[in-house]
């Protein structure tokens, strides 16, 4: 696996365990609010798990767009560069 | 104000989850022994100050209930919301949308899950930046946590009230079950206490403990309470009445505390409209043969000695669900082992506070209204 | 059934302590937001509390022993102390066990739980001061009322969070009302703490320096802390000792989302209005200020703004939040809604929302905004709502 898919299969373990599914019921184009049945603490829990497990800080003004895990996936590479 | 009615209930104690595991455990104990409780082992990471607790071993509250919304539920709250259904359960609670906005809820605490308080502020103290908490334990770290929760599953719409009363805990919540059905505000009331085993409750009981006889323990137990003149869908059968509860606080405790709760058995006594010697069995707080706290203002207003039952020499300290354990060991002890007539159910707090009910547990199986 | 009314009140708070500092502060549409000293914000992007500044218990306090109870209770002792001087009653005149007293809380002793938390990160479990043990337990803000004025009767903490005041002065109303008590002290208390505001900043509620309630751009909550008790009697035991009577308390409504912990639900918010108002035997046209829970969060402003259109009509009676003043004092919050909501009817004006600069479309009410405004007030509706789903609304109204 290369490293980018290692990070993708993490994130959809951290995903997951916040939406209460199993990693593989968790797809990468899934809605969560429209698949999943998310809501807004579902969404800004999986934000502030990613800002405390990759340290760092993803403005909650991007909340609406991150929708899927896909998503969320392109939100972490592009913050994580801008820290580099 | 004027009584109400058990239709129903259930309770989680270190004997395990239901009216049966309770009911058995009370068979086996012997007369006057202090239970040892389970052996914590790996239960927590963090060294505990007793080998043993009173705490239900192997509890899932996913096993109750299933993975849906239960991920994130503290120990208290996961012992509430499995307390409440198995207790809509014995009652044969039968809900709809029409009946749900007219049951409350009404939960007695301590602390809600203290673990989940002070975790949490550990975070802000210990994490690279204060605010990297996780949003979704948030609502855990308040006292009216695990009856919201509660309200959730069920969909109870009626009044929803937490109660942190510490030992006069379900005290407290009987008067204010009873204070809301009497005044029309539901019709119907879930009422309860639940308190979880973790290190932090471990250690306060340890280091503010009025003595090492018992060990710290968990337990929730639920009542489902109407008024007399029952609805058909609270529940068909009447295990007991709850005739009369008093609260009141003797500022400075000592003598002020003793005067204050002989003034609640008398207050009961008179507004159940029953005798002192109608009075067979008492359940108080105590845990030694010695401690007469509250047995000593009780003989001396009944003017006679009934049994004395220490409920926390077999459950443990439960702090606000002490009592209401005490409640249950009261329905669901032997008939044959206790005599007829009513039981005292007291309270007395560390400070000043003080509580007295008077409970008839009616028949085997209850009048059955069906 | 007896009449209940108000004959004393007691605010300690940000923005000022006692009546006639607070009621000018409330005409004035003083804040009492202020940078946070009573824990460390470094770290912290937001770092502005409503914090009591100038609250001395070794003053106030005549009983209660400031080195033996935590910040909460304090101010708890502290507010019912102010309450029974503003009531002039003499409590020896009460027959013993018929005063009570009723206090909310969200927190409790939060400070305490702070301390004890930074000595378990030090030492362990086994490093906690027992003192501080025995300071914890949240019954302890009621029980320091119950101590400070020598009350024999029910002594009562609810922990329904943010509208837990309400339920107090709810339950006071129906221990009154139904003769069980001739007086009882109801309200609540809450202090300033670290994990609120962490807590709050994470979920994108906390706003960053001030609290500015049904504006467009509205951002959020600004934690505040204090308490607040007011002097409750049946009307008879007030008319009976000559007793000047604020308003009447007339009832009140209780209910329960049951949907989610933190988003709350506008028909359940709606019709705890509704059950208020048959509680209390007025019709919505009869009322004419809402003191809201109006946090500035959002969802909070937006969610109340419709269930009082749904409630009220198009147009309905101007709603005003006194969080804009004092930020959120959460259990504390609606005890002072109802003390601000008894000035507005004793003094006939309304209580601003200050930071006020642009009209949100979506809600459709008059927030009063920035000035406050002489009104005829004949009936007030205060507000309070809860995590948990746990709403609770007072009514308030002229005496007679």
């Amino acid at each position: 696996m290369t490293q980018t898919d290692t990070q993708l299969e993490e994130l959809r373990e951290l995903v997951a365990e916040v939406l209460e599914l199993e990693p593989e019921e968790l797809e990468d184009n899934g809605d969560f609010i429209d698949d999943y049945e998310a809501d807004s603490l579902r969404a800004i829990e999986i934000l502030a798990r990613i800002d405390k497990q990759y340290k760092i800080e993803i403005p909650q003004a991007e909340l609406p767009e991150l929708r899927t895990l896909k998503a969320v996936n392109d939100a972490l590479i592009r913050h994580s560069v801008k820290k580099g | 104000m004027s009584g109400v009615v058990v239709t129903g209930w259930s309770a989680l104690t270190s004997a395990g989850v239901g009216v049966d595991a309770l009911a058995k455990r009370l068979a086996l104990a012997e007369a006057g022994q202090v239970e040892k409780g389970h052996e914590i082992g790996d239960l927590y990471e963090e060294p505990m100050p007793a080998a043993n607790g009173h705490f239900l071993p192997s509890f899932s509250p996913r096993e109750h209930l299933g993975r849906k919304g239960t991920s994130t539920f503290d120990r208290a709250t996961g012992l509430a919301v499995v307390c409440c259904q198995e207790a809509l359960r014995e009652a044969g609670v039968s809900l709809d949308d029409e009946v749900r906005p007219r049951i409350g809820v009404v939960l007695g605490t301590s602390l809600g899950s203290f673990k989940s308080t002070s975790d949490y502020t550990r975070e802000t103290l210990v994490q690279d930046k204060p605010y990297l908490v996780n949003p979704m334990l948030f609502p855990n770290t308040v006292m009216n946590c695990a009856a919201g929760q509660v309200a959730i599953r069920f969909g109870l719409r009626g009044a929803n009230t937490t109660i942190a009363g510490g030992t006069l805990g379900f005290l407290n919540v009987l008067r204010y079950a009873g204070n809301a059905i009497e005044r029309g505000h539901v019709d119907v009331v879930v009422a309860g206490a639940v308190e979880e085993f973790t290190p932090h409750r471990a250690w306060a009981t340890r280091l503010t403990g009025a003595t090492d006889v018992v060990a710290a323990g968990e337990a929730a137990g639920m009542f489902v309470l109407a008024k007399e003149n029952t609805p058909e869908w609270a529940g068909t059968r009447q295990r007991a009445g709850v005739l009369a509860v008093a609260t009141a606080y003797g500022p400075g405790g000592g003598e002020a505390a003793e005067t204050a709760l002989a003034g609640c058995v008398h207050r009961v006594l008179a507004k159940a409209g029953v005798e002192a010697s109608e009075v067979s069995t008492v359940y108080t707080g105590e845990v030694e043969d010695g401690d007469e706290r509250e047995f000593g203002p009780i003989v001396r207003v009944l003017g006679h000695r009934p049994d004395r039952v220490m409920v926390k020499r077999l459950f443990g300290e439960c702090d606000a669900a002490s009592g209401a354990v005490a409640l249950g060991v009261l329905l669901a002890e032997d008939r044959d082992a206790r005599p007829g007539g009513l039981s005292l159910l007291t309270a007395r707090g560390a400070d000043g506070a003080v509580g007295a009910a008077i409970v008839r547990r009616y028949a085997d199986g209850g009048l059955d209204r069906g | 059934m007896a009449r209940v009314v108000v004959t004393g009140v007691g605010p300690v708070s940000s923005i000022g302590i006692g009546i006639a500092a607070f009621a000018e502060a409330l005409r004035t549409g003083r804040s009492g937001i202020s940078p946070i000293t009573s824990f460390d914000p470094a770290g912290f992007p937001h770092r502005n509390a409503g914090e009591v500044q100038t609250f001395d218990p070794g003053a106030q306090l005549r009983r209660v022993d400031p080195a033996e109870w935590g910040r909460s209770s304090q101010f708890a002792a502290g507010a019912a102390r102010l309450a029974l001087a503003d009531a002039r009653l003499d409590l020896t005149s009460v027959a013993p066990g018929r005063a009570h007293a009723i206090m909310g809380t969200t927190s409790g002793e939060s400070a305490v739980a702070e301390a004890l938390t930074a000595q378990i990160i030090d030492g362990g479990f086994a490093a906690q001061d027992p003192a501080l043990l025995t300071q914890l337990p949240a019954n302890r803000l009621a029980n320091a009322v119950s101590e400070e004025l020598g009350l024999s009767g029910e002594s009562l903490t609810i922990a329904t969070a943010c509208s837990a005041s309400n339920y107090a002065i709810g339950y006071a109303y129906d221990l009154l009302a139904g003769g069980e008590a001739d007086v009882v002290f109801a309200g609540g208390a809450d202090s300033v703490c670290r994990w609120a505001h962490a807590g709050f900043f994470r979920l994108g509620a906390l706003a960053k320096d001030a609290c500015t309630p049904f504006d467009k751009d509205r951002a959020g909550i600004i934690t505040g802390e204090g308490g607040a008790v007011l002097t409750l009697e049946t009307y008879d035991h007030a008319r009976k000792r000559g007793a000047t009577v604020y308003a009447e308390l007339l009832g009140y409504g209780v209910n329960c989302d049951a949907i989610h912990p933190v988003t709350p639900d506008a028909p359940t918010v709606a019709e705890c209005m509704r059950i208020a108002h048959r509680n209390s035997g007025i019709a919505p046209s009869d009322v004419d200020y809402i003191c809201a829970h109006g946090t500035g969060t959002q969802v909070n402003d937006l969610v109340e703004s419709k269930a009082v259109i749904e409630v009220f009509g198009e147009r309905p009676p101007p709603i005003s939040s006194i969080k804009s003043m004092l930020g959120h004092t959460m259990g504390a919050a609606c005890g002072f809604g109802a003390i601000a909501s008894t000035v507005a009817i004793d003094r006939g004006f309304l209580p601003p929302t200050v930071n006020w600069t642009t009209a949100d479309p979506e809600l459709g009410v008059d927030p009063v905004p920035n000035a406050a405004r002489a009104a005829n007030v004949r009936v007030v509706q205060n507000d309070g709502f809860a995590f948990g789903g746990n709403n609770a609304i007072v009514m308030l109204g002229a005496p007679e």
